[in-house]
């Protein structure tokens, strides 16, 4: 018996997955209400404690809650090697997501350790049984899909140093433990969670997803053996960097480095997408393109950040967060949601009503291109508006900041409908 | 009657390649199998031909493609 033929029997209930991606564009919408009062504050540098909340409202309560309930089914059908015990790791992750990440947030906004500790107790027991489950199941997987495979095994070890860190770090602040080296840990802290679990994870991913679901060829093969590979290392450079030379000097090999990685990567993703099979227009495709694109700007903006004298060096620096994580990961998370809720409700359906073609919604009924569509709009004169906000007046983050919770609400909207429908057509969550 | 169903999925948007070969495996006729075409090996359907008793030959082409042959289990199969 394959391991691949037990991926339908042990693939979590669609309630799974699902929960943790319909709280998680709430905290999208929470994010970009909260930085409208807080402009002043965040537009001034990353290390202020209103964009240390809000960074982590982004990255937690957002991206982090859709990828570990993506995960939750990716590994079963992806590479065929499903969670163990996935209900309850499920439900800690949704549990200890939902609560964690607007406590943690809070708690470094306002700077009140109660908040804290609360967080940081949720979230690591959100983070600590995922993280031993996905180890188990990535020890089992066959060695179907490899790329994809060693793409996860290294997502995961960029996860595990994040929330290693993350709680080092939490703890120090929430005054549990004296801090040593508070600068240098939280940059790998942020290093590892952006390109060695985010970055990570979309590509080996995308080695599967992009070919499977807009219908082009391959990715090549040196990227597919080397590229994670590669990330991994520069991280691994990286780190021992930080400690050893002066940052600047680290800085300037990393942004070459990464810069390097992650141009090649969206130069290739950017490339297949136009060779794709079928020309038709398609969101999913659109978001993707926008996410690559922001990949691109990241890395020619990046010296500016990293770089430019003083007074131009702290906004640019919100500048490249703002690219990297709505431009690029926000855009690439919602471009996959579009492709795997409708995907999931219909499988879901057909095999529990073992309902004949046509009589069950299809894909495209689950969530009209149309409606994705609008979310791509908004979502996209929302980061224009707001990309430049470092650099005016804070009252003038405003529009953009509503047109991004706006788009949060379209996107929980869009993905409730195919949950609706899904309910409607007699299919069961749990 | 011919021994066999086509599916040829090939490039085709997901989910209609599984669509297409649900469908055909619904109405094939005792001792038919099904040959289902496809430009990737699809991990989510293999656990759905074990929960119906079928049992299924994966060959890869050269350019990528997969072969899904799909019949009957043997008896003596698990």
């Amino acid at each position: 018996m394959s391991q691949a033929g037990l991926a339908f029997e042990q693939a979590p209930p669609l309630g799974a997955p699902l929960r943790l991606f319909l709280i998680a564009p709430w905290f999208l919408v929470i994010a970009a209400l909260a930085a409208i009062p807080s402009a002043g504050d965040w537009t001034a540098g990353r290390w202020t404690p209103a964009a240390l909340g809000l960074t982590h409202l982004l990255t937690l309560g957002f991206l982090d809650t859709v990828m570990a309930g993506a995960l939750l089914q990716m590994l079963p059908v992806l590479i065929g090697s499903p969670l163990p015990q996935v209900r309850p790791v499920a439900w800690l992750a949704y549990g200890g997501l939902g609560l964690g990440s607007p406590l943690l947030a809070a708690g470094l906004a306002l700077g009140r350790p109660p908040l804290l500790d609360a967080g940081l107790l949720a979230l690591a027991v959100a983070w600590l049984p995922f993280l031993v489950a996905g180890a188990v199941s990535l020890a089992r997987a066959p060695a179907v899909a490899a790329a994809t495979r060693a793409g996860m095994r290294h997502a995961w070890l960029g996860l595990a140093l994040t929330v290693g860190l993350g709680l080092y770090l939490g703890g120090g602040l929430a005054g549990l433990w004296p801090l040593a080296s508070p600068v240098e840990f939280t940059r790998l802290h942020a290093a590892w969670g952006l390109l060695g679990w985010l970055l990570m994870l979309v590509v080996g991913v995308a080695y599967q997803v992009v070919p499977m679901l807009q219908l082009t060829p391959p990715y090549p093969a040196p990227m597919t053996r080397w590229l994670a590979s590669l990330l991994l290392a520069l991280l691994a450079a990286y780190s021992a960097q930080t400690f050893l030379i002066e940052h600047a000097t680290a800085d300037l090999a990393g942004w070459l480095g990464f810069g390097a990685a992650i141009a090649w990567f969206a130069f290739a993703t950017l490339r297949l997408q136009n060779r794709r099979r079928r020309r038709l227009p398609d969101t999913t495709l659109d978001f993707w393109r926008l996410a690559m694109a922001c990949l691109w700007l990241a890395v020619l903006f990046a010296p500016l950040a990293l770089f430019a004298p003083e007074p131009w060096r702290d906004p640019s620096q919100v500048v490249l967060g703002l690219v990297f994580i709505v431009g690029f990961a926000v855009s690439v998370v919602a471009g996959m949601l579009y492709k795997i809720v409708p995907f999931l409700a219909w499988f879901h359906l057909q095999a529990q009503t073992g309902a004949r073609a046509g009589t069950i919604p299809n894909m495209k009924e689950m969530i009209p291109d149309a409606a994705a569509r609008r979310h791509l709009m908004l979502h996209l004169a929302a980061l224009l508006l707001v990309l430049p906000a470092p650099f005016l007046p804070a009252w003038l983050s405003a529009p953009g900041l509503l047109l991004l919770a706006a788009s949060g609400y379209v996107l929980w909207r869009n993905l409730d409908q195919a949950r609706r429908l899904f309910l409607q057509y007699g299919g069961r969550l749990d | 009657m011919t021994t066999e169903i086509l599916v040829d999925a090939r490039w085709l948007d997901p989910p209609e390649p599984m669509e297409r070969v649900l469908d055909a495996i619904g109405r094939r006729a005792p001792g038919q199998r099904v040959r289902l075409l496809l430009h990737r090996e699809p991990m989510p359907l293999y656990g759905m031909l074990r929960q119906m008793g079928l049992a299924h030959r994966t060959r890869p082409f050269d350019d990528g493609c997969y072969e899904i042959l799909i019949d009957d289990a043997p008896d003596e199969v698990p």
